[in-house]
Formats: C-alpha cells, structure tokens, sequence
C-alpha cells in the first residue's frame, strides 16, 4: 500500500490538438511505464476510430511511477478525458476522480474554446489546475502572450508554468515536478464504508466488464461482495489493482486515495455506469458521490441493413457495441420501406457518426439510416406527455395541445471578425442571442439559446465554414420550450413512406421538404409510370416534384443471333432491381435514401 | 417454327473500325488472312454437313465485319462450298451485308451470279457530318450510288440501316434522314438506337446523346413515317414493305435451328446454343488443328426455352398467340399474361382476342415490360 501523501490523482485537458495525448506518450515513457519501443504514438487513444480522428473516445487511465527530486517515488494516476462535447458528462466524472488537471495550453493558439469549457468542468470539480505551454518548438511559439490570456480570460495564475513541446520532448519533467508539488494528495480514510466512484468501464470477453474507479473512502478488496449505489447491482469483487499501459497489475487491496480496476463476471456494462458509486454491500456508505446521471442520449436515428437479411448481424454488432457503451440504446422498430432495424440513441452527432462507423468497419455492414432526430415532448388531449424520438411517433395534429422542443446552451468562441458571419447563421437556426463577452482583444464568446434540433444536422460544418475553422462550439441541452412543431411526410405515388418522416419547425418544414423531395428525384430513376414525389403536412402538400415516366429502355439488336447476351442484359437488369427497395408501386435504389441523409453536408 | 434450317456466315473483316462498333471485326487484314480465313470457314462447313446428310436451308445470311470488303470472288466460293454440302431451297434467302465505300458495280455482279437475293446496307444517317462523327467511312452521296448499284447489277430487295441518337441528332435531322432513306425505296428498313458499347472509341469519348425522352420521340416519329410509306414494323427495330420482311432474322426469334460459321458466330440447333471464339485468329488455328474453338455452350432446359421465346416474340409486333402459345409449348400463357395486364391501361400492351403484343410505346421500354414477364417464367 502506497502512502497515501505520495499519490497525485490528475487529468490532462486541452482544446483539440493542443497536444495532450503527445503530452500523455511522454509522461508514460519518461516514467519508464512504456519503453520507446513500446509506445506507438499516443497510447492513450487505442481504438483505431480515435487515432484517425485524433480524439479520445473512451476514457482510460494508467497508474504510473515517479522518482521526483525530493527523492520519493510517487504513484501518479493519470485518467484520461474524452475530449468532445458530445462526451461532456464522462469527462466530469472522470475529473471528479482526480484532485488536479493539466491543462495544455498550445503555444501557439492560446486559450480556445474547448479549453475554457474543459477548465469550468474542472473548476466545478475542484480540481487544482496547472496550465502547461505546449509547441514551444514552433516558429509561432508564443508563450508569453498565451500565458497572459490564460489569466486574463481563465484568471489562473500563469507566469511560472511549464513551456514544454511534448512532441520534441522538452522539459518534460518540470510537469511531473509541477504535479507532485501542487496537486494536492487524496484525502480519505482506508477505515471508512467504501465509496468509489466510476469512471469508466470496458467489457473484456474472457472477464466481463472491467470497471475503472477511484476511491474516495474506504478498501476495497478481491472477495468484497460490492454494491452500485444507483443501479443496485450486486457483485463479489473477482479480482482488483492498478491499470498499466499494457495492461492490469492485480493486488490484495485498493485504499481510499487510488485508482484502479476491478472484475466481478460482469455481463453487462448498464450494471456499472459512468458516475454510479461502488460500496460495499455489507457496509454500505451512507450516502451515494454526487454528480451521477444515467446515461441518457439526445440524438435519435433509425439505422437498417442494406440487405434485410443482415438483420440479426446487425443486432449482434449493436449489442457488441453497448458492452462498452453504455450510453448507446437501441431497440428494434420496423419501417415499410427500410424492413427491421432498430432506432439507436446517442450523446450526440459525433458518438452516433463514431457508432455507424464501427459498424460499417469492424462489423462489415452496409448502413442505411434515417434522418437523426432529438427527443420532442408532447402533450396530447388525453393529458399525457409523449417523447417522441421518431417522427413515426408524432401524434396527430388534432391530438395535441403543446409540442414542445429541446433547446441547448451554446457557446461560441471565435475571432471577433467572424462575429458577422456567426451571428445570421444562428439566427437563421432560430438561435436566441443571451450574450457576447470580450475574453480578449481577439476573441470574442457568444452564448446563444439554439433549438438542439439546429445544432445536430449540420450546425457544426457550418460554422467551421464561416469562420475559416477559427471558431469552437460546446453545447449542453438546457430546456424544453414550446414550439410550433409539425410533421412533414414524404409520399411517393400517393403511398407514404414512413422511413423519410421529419418532425421540424413550421417556418423551416418547407425549405428542408423541398430539397429532400429534389433530392430524391435526382435519385429515383424512372419507373413505367411518371412518380410524383410530395412532401405533406397532414393533408397539404408543401412540395411536388415529379420523375417522368421511363420512355425508352430497350436492346436495339440482336447481333447475328447472339440472345445469350440479350438474355444476359436483362437479368443484370433484374440483378438491379434486386437493390432498389419496393416502396408502395415506386423502385427506390438505397442511394436516394443516402443522399436525402446527406442533405445537409452539401 | 421454320423446319429448315438457316446458315450465318460471320466475315470479321471491316475497311476500318466504327466508332460505336463492338462486334467482332478488325481493320487488320490482308489478302492471306482473308484466304486463310475462308479456308476455315469452308473446312468447317464440311466439319459439320457430313456427306451422306440431308440438309435443306432456307435462309442464308452473311454478316459481318463486312462481307463487301471480304471480296465477291471469296463469297461466292464460300456459298458455292455450302451449296455442294446443303440443297438450298428455290426460294432461299440469301442475304449479303455491305457497306456503301466496298461495294461497286464488280462486287454486286459477282455476288447476283453467286445467287445473292438480298442486300442489307449500312447508311445509318443521311447527315454526313453525323456520319463522320461516329467513324463512318462513307458519305450519303456514296450511299445512294452503291443503291443505284445494287439495284442495276444485283436486285431491288435492299434493306438500309438507319442509326437513332447520334450525337448532334435532332428530331430534324433524324427525320430527314427517314424521308432520305425512303426516297431510295428499299424493300426492308432497320432502326436502331445507338447504344455506346463499353470499351469502343464513342463510349471512351462519352458525347452528348439526345436524351431518352428525344430518342423515344424520335423512333415513335419513324415508326409513324414509315408505316405511312409502306413500311409496317413487324420487329422492335425492323420494318418492311409487305412480304419483304427478313425470313433469316425471323430465325432468331421464333427459335427456329440456324448455324453461324466463322469466328464469334452464334447458333441455335437442335435446342443447344453454342457460339465460337472471337479471336479470328484462334478460330483459323482452331480449324487447323481442331483445337477448341467453342467458347460458350448452353443446352437450354425447357424452362430456358420458354423464357426465351417469351422474350424473342414479345419483340415482334406479332406478338403471342395465347393458343399458339399452348399448342407449341403444352403449357398455358394466363401466368404471363397477368404480367402484361398492367401495362394494356399505360398503353404499353395490347391483347387483341388472346394475341398479346406490345405497341411501339411499349418496344421503346421493352426490356422492363419483358423482365417483368419473365420474372413469371422463374416462378413457374
């Protein structure tokens, strides 16, 4: 057991591509946790998906050891954060485990949006907070200008902090040194009812769930029947210990004050969720760490199989998934015109696109899937309150008496040059002003009240695009807010179909009805028949187009007798048909669904 | 059902290459070649009409490539060779293709003492800077002269191609050149619509083609032009005047027997379909000595037949019988009539007291209607 006066719980926090899981690589190698030869760029972010996208998407955490100058060896348990707002709640608990964070200012940028917003969660977690000057290597290195707006704008003392470059390997260990003379050690007592906190938990086939954890009061030993205090479930500890970068290292105990794992054959990841508190069931703790809040998606989209037969693969993959994710749900529902799948919930674009993603590459299925949607609360006649998270959902017009949608809490930050071109875009995505502050002479933070519904389709492109990729967004759903909903239906031949239904704001439906009904009738080829494509709300028509009857499909000749190659064309043209899926009388390929989904990345 | 027999004979040789072409042909050739070439062809019509058979064809067809730049001396050998193997009937129809640019006062001579009865030419437009366009060697003015040609030294059963959809064609020019075609009074007219075939120089080149709407207007224009000069359709692509339909490629779609000699050649024949390479020069190796030369070989099961008849007579504007259809078949048309049903209110089909048929409409998305139909044939 380690003294308790000698561990540093911390986390690394920075804005995107500030560096910090370079400067994660090097805290790991010059602590001798991982040789060089070991550490292939970047240990923290593993999964394939996140080093291509340079993010992290799952926290992990690794217990490392430090011989400091004054001559002690300290046990530093570095826990590492998801850096998207998508993912803000798994930050903030992965914060609360910690008693400090670092936070990597890039040198050369200065404080940008997510640092600020990953700085208030620490600050709400109480977390001491180092800022360190990273890419000091670089030419536009300035780390005195950085320092000034990191106490102007975040009023954190800068002047003596580290400026490293974490990729060159610069003055690395004037970090450490920083951490183990101002992180405070834990405090608890090893005597007390156990109360852990949860901060992530990855399923493992051979072991079930490995749950990741920090000790705030009590031990926590293999044999101990433990308890989580929010979902009830009940476990005998299997096995515990400390998380290494290549793995795990078991001990006899884990005291108050450590971070480390522990296995029970769990088999499913809800049991154990993200900021629950694990104590023991004998001797349970009076009451449960704060902070906890079920995981609860806010994007919704149906996702099918091209080929209905893949169906089951699909629930496999999507149950493959959820052991590791237990903010994915999914149930099955069944659309006409797109056969079963199932509607899936996500935190947000980001994790949804993460998701269709992994199941595409490492499941190999071929996706098609719906327009996302967030949750809309309905009031009906009956007195009932309905989420609706699929537009099929939608009660009738004449059935409800409020509609209601979520809003979220933006935050922009960009340079006040761009101001002009964010300004109209949010107001053009119903966005309500609150305010604009100065952080400095050269950037500027707007906070808006946006309809979430805005924010998901394209809200984040767009911006990036007006503002030259200057500007960062972070948005946190506030409140629900009456608004004037309606339902938009898309027929095809007079038959309706379901999979291409949109709840949106009524000034909004016609514009978006008119484009998907252009879209699909680029994408729908000709039947025998002219196939006039309408969007609807209710019973009235909002927009029309039409796809004109097919007039010539037709093999001219006959090449001296050769109808084996007639008979060939025709059923490579059935082979053809075979893809289109059958919608009422209309042949629809699966692309007119993609492309209607693609709608806004143009 | 036609109980005798047709004969193709395949020429691969062209003066040059078009444009749009995909059939077997080279511009590669000289006089050995092309000797070497009939000696294949006359050695395997003796491979295949024993001594001692009874053969009666009825139909001769010589394609190509282009049989006028194969040489009237060489054609009338090879059809003297199948004469010694075969009794041709009195009235057999012995077709020859040419081109406008090979075809003289000379060749048309030789090919009428060689028996020749018919004549199948390629004008295809009557725009030279179109015909220039897809790699035609010819001017419509040559065109009209190898007619003139033909008519004096040869015979007045003529048939011309007329090419649909070329690039820069309007519904004008298109017409025009039906009208051009007509004023030549040749007893046969073929229309076909371009088609870019994969890996030939148009399709490489990708041109702007009057869009499908325009290329429907336009053949439903000439089947009207034509049928009120005297050329009634009897076939998707095919109108004649009355009597002068072609008994050879009527072959094709009633299943009746026809043998194809010559490299890449087709044949139906005693219910098997075979074909040969399309490597001339393989095929002359081949008849040399007697390696492979089949390359695709098919025994079609009766359902194979069926779908097939289906498909070829559904072409023609005779359409089928639902009694006729029994009485070759033993089996009932019903299933395959419910899948025309839908498309007699759309004007695509027609059913006049049980005989089936599509309308010129209905040929222009043929291949639609006929896979719909066919899906039947699979489910029987």
């Amino acid at each position: 057991m380690t003294d308790r006066s000698k561990i540093r719980n911390f986390s690394i926090i920075a804005h995107i591509d500030h560096g910090k899981s370079t400067l994660a690589d090097r805290l790991l190698e010059l602590t001798e946790s991982v040789t060089q030869r070991e550490l292939h760029s970047q240990m923290l972010d593993n999964m394939e998906l996140e080093q291509e996208r340079g993010i992290t998407i799952k926290a992990r955490a690794v217990t490392m050891y430090y011989k400091a100058q004054d001559g002690e060896t300290y046990e530093m348990n570095l826990i590492d954060t998801p850096g998207h707002v998508d993912f803000n709640y798994e930050v903030s608990r992965s914060l609360a485990a910690c008693e400090g964070a670092i936070l990597v200012v890039d040198s050369t940028q200065g404080v940008e949006a997510q640092t600020l917003a990953n700085t208030y969660l620490a600050l709400d977690a109480n977390l001491e907070i180092l800022p360190v000057f990273n890419k000091i290597d670089l030419p536009a290195a300035d780390p005195m200008t950085a320092k000034q707006e990191v106490e102007d704008i975040i009023g954190l003392p800068a002047a003596d902090a580290p400026e490293i470059s974490a990729k060159m390997g610069i003055n690395i260990p004037a970090v450490l040194e920083d951490i183990v003379a101002n992180v405070p050690a834990p405090e608890g007592d090893p005597s007390a009812p156990l109360q852990a906190l949860i901060f992530d938990s990855q399923y493992d086939p051979y072991v079930g769930v490995i749950v990741y954890f920090r000790i705030k009061e009590g031990t926590m030993r293999p044999g101990m029947q433990v308890k989580m205090m929010a979902t009830g479930a009940t476990y005998q500890v299997l096995e515990c210990g400390y998380l290494e970068p290549f793995g795990m290292r078991k001990c006899d105990e884990l005291v108050a004050g450590e971070v480390g794992y522990f296995t029970a054959s769990i088999k499913d990841v809800h049991d154990t969720q993200v900021g629950d508190t694990i104590t023991e069931a004998a001797r349970p703790a009076s009451e449960a760490l704060p902070g906890y809040r079920p995981a609860q998606p806010m994007v919704y989209c149906g996702i099918y199989t091209e080929d209905g037969s893949k169906y089951p693969d699909l629930r496999d993959a999507l149950e493959k998934l959820q052991l590791n994710d237990a903010s994915l749900t999914f149930e099955p529902e069944s659309s006409v015109a797109l056969g079963f799948g199932f509607r899936c919930g996500f935190l947000g674009m980001l994790h949804m696109e993460i998701i269709q993603e992994r199941l595409e590459r490492e499941f190999d299925l071929d996706l098609i899937t719906t327009l996302p949607s967030v949750i809309y609360k309905v009031d009906t006649m009956a007195g009932e309150t309905v989420d609706v998270d699929n537009p099929h959902n939608y009660p009738d017009p004449g059935q409800i008496t409020e509609a209601r949608e979520p809003y979220a809490k933006v935050s922009i930050i960009a340079p006040p040059d761009y101001v002009g071109n964010i300004m109209p875009m949010c107001q053009e995505r119903r966005g309500e002003f609150k305010d604009m502050q100065y952080l400095d002479t050269h950037l500027v933070e707007l906070h808006y009240q946006i309809p979430l519904n805005e924010i998901i389709y394209d809200f984040f492109d767009a911006l990036k695009a007006r503002t030259k990729g200057y500007a960062s967004l972070d948005y946190q759903l506030s409140e629900y807010r009456p608004s004037d909903l309606v339902k938009v239906d898309l027929l095809l031949n007079g038959d309706q179909v379901d999979a291409l239904s949109f709840i949106a704001h009524r000034e909004k439906a016609y514009a978006r009805a008119r484009r998907i009904c252009e879209k699909l009738k680029e994408n729908i080829p000709r039947q025998m028949f002219e196939v006039p494509i309408q969007a609807a709300i209710g019973g009235k028509v909002i927009a029309r187009e039409t796809v004109k009857a097919m007039r010539k499909d037709v093999l001219a000749k006959c090449y001296g007798g050769d109808i084996t190659r007639k008979k060939k064309l025709l059923e490579k043209q059935k082979e053809g048909k075979k893809k289109m899926r059958s919608l009422g009388t209309v042949q629809v390929p699966t692309e007119a669904f993609m492309a209607v989904l693609r709608l806004d990345e143009e | 059902m036609n109980g005798n027999l047709g004969v193709y004979f395949h020429i691969p040789f062209c003066r040059s290459k078009c444009a749009y072409c995909d059939f077997c042909s080279t511009s590669q050739w000289d006089d050995k070649l092309m000797d070497a070439y009939l000696e294949a062809l006359i050695r395997q019509l003796g491979d295949f009409f024993l001594p001692g058979g009874s053969y009666t064809v009825d139909t001769v067809y010589i394609g190509g490539g282009t049989p006028s730049v194969f040489g009237g001396k060489r054609l009338a050998k090879l059809l003297k060779a199948l004469e010694k193997r075969v009794s041709l009937t009195r009235t057999c129809e012995i077709t020859v293709e040419v081109n406008p640019e090979s075809a003289d006062k000379a060749l048309f001579k030789q090919l009428k003492s060689a028996g020749v009865n018919r004549i199948s030419m390629g004008v295809q437009t009557a725009d030279d800077a179109q015909l220039r366009r897809i790699g035609r060697i010819h001017s419509f003015e040559k065109a009209k002269e190898a007619v003139e040609l033909c008519r004096k030294y040869c015979t007045d059963n003529l048939s011309l191609d007329l090419i649909y959809g070329l690039p820069g064609q309007t519904m004008e020019s298109w017409l025009s050149s039906v009208e051009a075609i007509c004023a030549l009074a040749p007893k046969h007219i073929s229309c076909y619509a371009l088609k870019l075939e994969e890996g030939t120089p148009l399709w490489r080149e990708n041109p702007v083609l009057p869009d499908d709407d325009i290329q429907a207007d336009m053949y439903l224009a000439a089947v009207e032009v034509l049928a009120g000069k005297g050329y009634a359709q009897y076939e998707i692509s095919n109108f004649a005047q009355r009597g002068f339909r072609s008994r050879h490629n009527s072959r094709y779609w009633d299943l009746s027997d026809y043998l194809g000699f010559g490299c890449a050649a087709h044949s139906f024949y005693g219910g098997k379909r075979f074909s040969f390479t399309s490597d001339i020069h393989a095929y002359i190796a081949g008849m040399n000595g007697n390696a492979p030369i089949v390359e695709e070989a098919d025994e079609l099961a009766f359902n194979d037949r069926v779908g097939e008849f289906v498909m070829l007579a559904l072409r023609t504007c005779d359409g089928i019988d639902e009694n006729a259809f029994y009485s070759r078949w033993k089996r009932e048309f019903t299933p395959f009539a419910k899948r025309l049903e839908p498309y007699i209110a759309s004007g695509h089909v027609k059913n006049d007291a049980g005989r089936w048929y599509l309308t010129p409409e209905g040929f222009l998305v043929s291949n639609a209607i006929i896979g719909d139909v066919l899906d039947a044939v699979c489910q029987e």
